[in-house]
């Protein structure tokens, strides 16, 4: 289904073509690596191009544009995939078909993309002092602002520990101090240094051909001094040193995350039974911990795992009573335990088949879950398309899912205690 | 069934009113795989005072959104469980005014519906259960309560609205989740979940005919009992209090600013109105507003920064809310650029332009199965047919947009709600 055309080389099209949406997906990303001297600017940068290019020199400029294409929408879009970053542009439009009269939407669509991506408004030969600073704000507040969602914010700290020797403990907008330091000279050239040496993945959903787009895109590339690097692979879970630690805070509900770590990625032949025993563990609303802890225990409002592919972790985050951490810890060691050992039944098994069976069939229903899943597995290296990835399903057994939670330790802890 | 086909926006839409009195819409799309659909009734956290068959009631607050969470409740069985089996994955919300209960599914379509007619339609409660219930709703409230923006939303209603039960959350209090019986779930289920309060609503490549035969045989023609309900409060345009604060543990102040309007009420002059507001909130401090462009550069708003106009059964009002150090810079310039906007007008270009942004983002909208289902809902509760919005949007002209904003937008209607951080935060 997913055509891929190389424009340049280093600059890959992947096309979803299909006419069942009334609008047009494009997304354009440079993918760097993930390191903690240049999060915070490929985080900003998007934020800073979309303050104004030379034909749109504001926000409302870009604005008015955009209304005149029938509420166009442009973003930023800034991504952690394993040990890559990607930062870039994408767009959502309304097809040319819905336009009153003989209005054209997709061409000055696809031109204004490029305008913002390539054409930045230039101040003294570098960007606007203005602009910079202003995002740099925005960021700045944003970073902190992370610790209003306490849920997050326990996660967050907890990752930070247990990764300090990992690209996955570098936050995804930088440290404030990163930010603080960035000039308006300084991302401009880090800007040019990303146009000349990233990799570029182009992202299209919709139903125009993959070779009108590429032709519309490739002359903006063509005029770039491009020297494109090859990114390092992929790499699984770097251990550091384990640690279990409380913080208070004000708060009316405890927050508790935990960090297990394993050796399978979603590169490896366990992956689909990992995945399989976290929908069974903490992803699902019939899921072991919100079974036990939430309905029968009421220990908990909410409860939930995530397994990260990319790196082979998986995190579990509770909202829970404060003097009740020591007895959710314990029980939650004693679910995990129960799927190593095998202790589930078919029919928990079954249910979590097809929690994850039907999220993969309906993959292709939304152009962002058709984006989200192409573009992702690109670049993480997940080898199986949605198709093959059911098939896997289907066929993992009770003791490969026993298996692969057998692979899990425990590593981190954080508790947020509130006062009280 | 009735078919309808809306060619401005190419959508091809199925409906019927039951015998039962159940509304039933089926939005068929061909070629996707996922089938989302929503049950929905007329009743939310506001609907506590009611008749029925000449008694009665007043619920304690939070009980419509208490029933919800025991609605899953069947004897012997897990309903979760059940759907999960099927592959489905089921949900429910409570907001002000409708309650909703719906799954997604790619397989076993209609097992699921009649799973989720009858676990809706089937009322069990045990003096057990509901008691068991409390404490996880204890903890919902927990939640709620270290969430910045709901507390934000609460103190600004409470200051604002002295009738509407707006003012109580949708959760209710500890205090009032505690005098919650199955007695009075009972008759709350009694008086709301009678069909003919109700909508069927599926989105996706279903048989819509097929839909309606299951709605058919699984609701009960069986009378239902007399209910009116209390659906408006006296309410004064004028604001008392005007500026409210409060601390907590934020990074930075945020800020709620709203003007109090007269409620909508239903039918086209009601979602009329309601386009007028949105166009007009557009203007006033939209993305491509000359204010929000001031005000960015000013450093008075970020990106957080937004609005638009709300509307609840019974009440209505324009807000804006966002992170600022100087919110109260944000309240002047906003009523400044209204009386300028109310003075001037707006310009005819710019205008249509809005219009035309407004228009295209609806139809990319319906590219969303879940944003086009509630609205389906939302807008046949509201005595209007969604598809027919760019129609409206022909009849609305610029002066409607300047009136509005001259009658709402002004120092009489005005509250600001500020949580600033606690004093020992420093950032």
């Amino acid at each position: 289904m997913i055509q891929t055309i190389s424009i340049l080389p280093g600059v890959t099209l992947r096309c979803f073509r299909d006419d069942r949406f009334k609008q047009n997906s494009l997304s354009l990303q440079f993918v760097r690596p993930m390191q903690k001297d240049e999060v915070a600017m490929n985080a900003l940068l998007p934020a800073v191009l979309l303050r104004g290019c030379q034909s749109a020199p504001d926000l409302r400029a870009i604005t008015l544009r955009l209304d005149d294409l029938y509420g166009g929408a442009v973003g930023a879009q800034v991504r952690r995939v394993g040990d890559y970053q990607t930062t870039g542009l994408s767009c959502s439009f309304m097809k040319d078909q819905f336009a009153l009269s003989e209005d054209q939407i997709f061409a000055p669509m696809l031109a204004f993309l490029q305008e913002l991506m390539f054409h930045p408004l230039l101040v003294d030969g570098a960007f606007s002092k203005e602009y910079v600073e202003s995002e740099k704000r925005n960021l700045i507040s944003a970073i902190a602002a992370q610790r209003n969602d306490k849920r997050a914010y326990a996660g967050a700290q907890m990752i930070r520990r247990m990764c300090k020797n990992d690209s996955f403990g570098i936050p995804r907008l930088g440290e404030i101090e990163d930010v603080e330091a960035i000039t308006a000279e300084g991302l401009y050239a880090h800007y040019q240094k990303v146009l000349r040496e990233s990799p570029v993945h182009i992202f299209y959903v919709g139903q125009r051909q993959p070779e009108e787009i590429a032709q519309l895109l490739k002359p903006a590339f063509a005029s770039l001094d491009r020297n494109p690097i090859l990114l390092p692979e992929q790499t699984g879970y770097h251990i550091s040193d384990p640690s279990d630690e409380e913080e208070v805070m004000d708060v009316a509900q405890g927050k508790l995350s935990m960090g297990l770590y394993t050796p399978i990625t979603l590169r490896d032949a366990a992956f689909v039974p990992m995945q399989i025993f976290n929908t069974l563990f903490g992803g699902g609303m019939t899921c072991k911990l919100f079974m036990t802890i939430r309905e029968q225990m009421s220990l908990c409002y909410d409860i939930s795992s995530s397994y990260h592919g990319s790196k082979g972790i998986v995190t579990v985050a509770a909202g829970i009573d404060h003097d009740k951490a020591a007895l959710v810890r314990q029980e939650i060691i004693r679910q995990l335990q129960a799927c190593q050992q095998g202790d589930f039944t078919e029919e928990e098994l079954r249910s979590a088949k097809e929690a994850l069976l039907s999220q993969l069939r309906s993959t292709h229903d939304s152009p962002g879950a058709i984006e989200g899943y192409y573009a992702t597995a690109a670049l993480s290296g997940l080898p199986l398309s949605p198709e093959d990835y059911m098939e896997r399903v289907e066929k993992t057994t009770a003791q490969q899912v026993a298996d692969a939670a057998k692979t899990l330790q425990l590593h981190t802890v954080y508790f947020v205690r509130g006062e009280g | 069934m009735e078919k309808i086909f809306y060619p401005e926006v190419g959508e091809t839409l199925w409906r019927e009113k039951l015998p039962c009195g159940l509304e039933v819409q089926v939005l068929p799309r061909p070629g996707f795989t996922k089938k989302l659909c929503y049950f929905v009734t007329d009743y939310g956290a506001i609907h506590r005072e009611f008749t029925m068959d000449g008694v009665s009631y007043n619920a304690p607050a939070g009980v419509a959104h208490y029933l919800e969470h025991k609605l899953f409740d069947m004897p012997g069985r897990d309903i979760t469980g059940e759907f999960a089996a099927l592959g489905a994955i089921p949900n429910a919300f409570t907001s002000y005014d409708m309650t909703a209960y719906y799954f997604s599914c790619t397989e076993n379509f209609t097992q699921n519906l009649r799973l989720l007619l009858e676990f809706v339609t089937t009322p069990y409660f045990t003096p057990e259960s509901v008691a068991k219930e409390q404490g996880i709703i204890d903890q919902e409230i927990g939640m709620n309560e270290d969430n910045p923006d709901n507390r934000l939303f609460e103190l600004l209603v409470q200051t604002m609205y002295r009738e509407h039960p707006i003012r109580t959350p949708i959760l209710g209090t500890r205090q009032s989740i505690a005098q919650i019986t199955p007695e009075v779930l009972s008759a709350c289920h009694r008086a709301f979940y009678r069909p003919e309060n109700m909508i069927l609503c599926v989105v996706g490549d279903v048989e819509p005919e097929e839909v309606a035969a299951i709605a058919q045989q699984m609701l009960s023609d069986a009378p239902h009992p007399e209910v009116t309900y209390l659906r408006s409060w006296q309410e004064p345009v004028q604001t008392e209090q005007k500026l409210v604060s409060e601390r907590m543990e934020v990074s930075m102040p945020m800020f709620q600013l709203a003007f109090k309007s007269e409620p909508v009420g239903r039918g086209e002059d009601a979602v009329r109105r309601e386009l007028v507001a949105d166009l007009a909130a557009e203007a006033l401090f939209g993305e491509s507003s000359q204010l929000y462009l001031q005000m960015y550069d000013d450093g008075l708003i970020d990106a957080s920064f937004g609005g638009g106009f709300e509307t609840i059964e019974g009440m209505a009002m324009l807000i804006a809310s966002g992170d600022s150090r100087r919110p109260e810079a944000v309240r002047d310039a906003v009523l400044r650029e209204a009386a300028r906007i109310a003075e001037e007008g707006i310009e005819e270009s710019d205008f249509l332009r809005m219009k035309r942004s407004a228009l295209g983002r609806r139809i990319r909208g319906l590219d969303s199965f879940e944003s086009t289902c509630f609205r389906i809902c939302a807008y046949y509760f509201a005595k209007y047919d969604y598809f027919r919005l760019p129609a409206l949007y022909r009849q609305i002209g610029r002066e409607d947009i300047r009136q509005f904003l001259q009658q709402t937008v002004t120092q009489d209607s005005l509250c600001l709600a500020v949580i600033y951080p606690n004093e020992e935060e420093t950032i």
